[in-house]
């Protein structure tokens, strides 16, 4: 077991507005979401002294201009004049959940007290994955000229392979996307609060690259999340109650650039990820009272729930039917209605809900005896981390 | 059954690590990058061997016989260039001789709906200029009935 189990706890947490166009400079988004946490520990800002971040914008063929589509550790510095900064770092290879624990580690280390992490998310004008290109250069070359533009479809192509070995039909999805639907009108934060989705909807919906659906696709939005890390000792000081961090894990799992498709890569990923997190944290598939799982695309939940160790390859669809997933089941899942329900913001608000539940603040969606609490950050093939929050620091 | 000859298919630049893949391509012959110290093949090529990390590596022919390992079909017309042509099937495959290297394609002269995991696949080459051919793929005869 991990020597610094509930060392390091999540305390506050703030969000933005979640809106679809860009109304207004993300820079204002991430202050708004990094203030709200800020306060709803009971801190000042001139408390903070360790700022991280992952700015990358996931659109492809839109510049990145700092404060406009992408906040940086730099724009958060020049918002924020910490008279006490001690530390900062952003992160390249496992996206944001990367950021959370460079900041566990920064407050382990004892060079911060107070770590303030957020995610800011832009939509662009026009075409999210905008590829006007005449020609295809690096890892495209061997995909581009086939029409392979997007993340979705190098996901969609693994989701085939996965479907057609197991004999599984794309229908059984419709639970998930409705099931997460229901969840997010218990979170008013969310882009698709007040809007519901029946199984009808799902089914009827236009393919978008098969077997995704529309409802398989998170929204791209604007907006931002953000959390106050820090110890667990001085976390009891603190206003809310603290969700302890009792292990992590990353994905360890090689990646060759331009390789798409290959369902025993998301598998590999998710395994090393999730091996080091029961190590670390003790507990097993089986302790998890609730879970939160990335689903950019839906079938980044079939390769979490089966390379996590939650139920056996193959059997994913099957697993997340009946109830199981929902608020009273056995695994209540994506409980703020994941990133299907909030809009793309990545794993962040993953990480947030799996710690609200953890510490009992999860209000209308809050799941009972929520002492164990899983976090599957990101999509586990590239950028997978994965996390335990605890109710108790034990 | 998807009609591309509207599609403007992005042009691929080669670099140092691919030029030969392209330069084989040119002439009609699929060759992937192959470990000379444990002889695993490899797609797309990389510096070193992903199985030994030997950086004795060199291309090969292989007879671009092969599996679908996976697909998609694509009903998205984000991208223009492509947008002529949907529904198309964008295909992976793994070829016989090269387990564990997957190769992009489209599947050409099928229908859409005939991509199916599995599905046996030959090696064809579309012309796209002067310096560069696109390896591609159709059903193997068995396939096609």
């Amino acid at each position: 077991m991990w020597e610094n189990r509930c060392k390091v706890a999540l305390s506050g947490v703030g969000f933005s507005k979640v809106t679809r166009s860009a109304d207004i400079p993300l820079a204002a988004h991430a202050l708004v979401a990094v203030k709200e946490a800020v306060a709803d520990s009971g801190l000042r800002i001139e408390d903070i002294d360790g700022l991280a971040t992952y700015p990358e914008l996931p659109a492809t063929g839109h510049a990145e201009v700092d404060g406009i589509s992408i906040v940086s550790v730099n724009c958060m510095m020049a918002m924020l004049k910490l008279p006490n900064l001690a530390w900062h770092i952003q992160v390249g290879t496992v996206n944001i959940g990367g950021a959370v624990q460079q900041a566990a580690n920064a407050l382990l280390a004892g060079v911060c007290n107070y770590a303030v992490v957020w995610r800011a998310m832009h939509n662009p004008r026009g075409t999210y994955q905008n590829l006007p290109g005449q020609y295809a250069a690096g890892a495209a070359q061997f995909t581009a000229p086939y029409g392979f533009g997007g993340p979705g479809q190098g996901m969609a192509v693994a989701y085939t392979r996965w479907l057609e070995r197991h004999g599984q039909s794309r229908e059984k999805m419709a639970t998930l996307a409705v099931t997460q639907r229901q969840h997010t009108q218990h979170n008013p934060h969310a882009y698709f609060y007040g809007t519901p989705l029946s199984r009808e909807d799902y089914l009827a919906s236009r393919m978008v690259a098969y077997p995704f659906c529309l409802f398989d696709c998170d929204i791209p939005v604007q907006g931002a999340v953000a959390i106050v890390l820090t110890t667990a000792e001085r976390a009891r000081d603190l206003k809310p109650r603290p969700a302890y961090l009792a292990g992590y894990g990353q994905r360890l799992h090689f990646e060759v650039a331009g390789r798409i498709g290959s369902l025993a890569d998301y598998m590999e990923g998710g395994r090393s990820s999730a091996k080091l997190t029961w190590e670390r944290s003790g507990f097993g598939p089986a302790d998890v009272d609730v879970a939160q799982i990335y689903d950019g695309f839906s079938a980044s939940v079939i390769y979490g729930l089966e390379s996590y160790g939650f139920c056996k390859e193959g059997e994913a669809l099957d697993f997340i039917q009946d109830g199981r997933i929902e608020l009273d089941g056995d695994l209540p899942l994506n409980t703020f209605g994941g990133s299907l329900g909030t809009g793309r913001i990545h794993g962040l608000w993953h990480i947030i809900e799996g710690a609200l539940q953890a510490s009992g603040r999860a209000g209308s969606r809050q799941v009972k005896d929520a002492n164990v609490s899983f976090v599957g950050a990101s999509a586990p093939i590239v950028t997978g981390t994965t996390f335990i929050f605890s109710r108790e620091p034990y | 059954m998807s009609d591309w000859s509207q599609v403007t298919r992005p042009i691929p630049v080669p670099n140092e690590w691919t030029r030969p893949f392209w330069k084989a391509a040119k002439r009609g012959v699929l060759a992937l990058q192959r470990c000379q110290s444990c002889g695993h093949f490899q797609h797309p090529p990389y510096a070193t061997c992903t199985q030994c990390v030997s950086t004795d590596l060199k291309f090969e022919p292989v007879q671009g016989r092969g599996a679908i390992y996976a697909y998609t079909i694509m009903y998205h017309t984000g991208d223009k260039r492509f947008a002529s042509a949907v529904p198309y099937a964008s295909i992976i495959v793994e070829l016989d001789e090269a387990p564990g290297a997957l190769l992009a394609g489209n599947l050409l002269g099928a229908e859409y709906t005939d991509a199916k995991v599995g599905r046996r696949v030959e090696i064809v080459f579309e012309k796209l200029n002067d310096d560069i051919t696109l390896p591609q793929f159709r059903l193997a005869a068995t396939e096609r009935g």
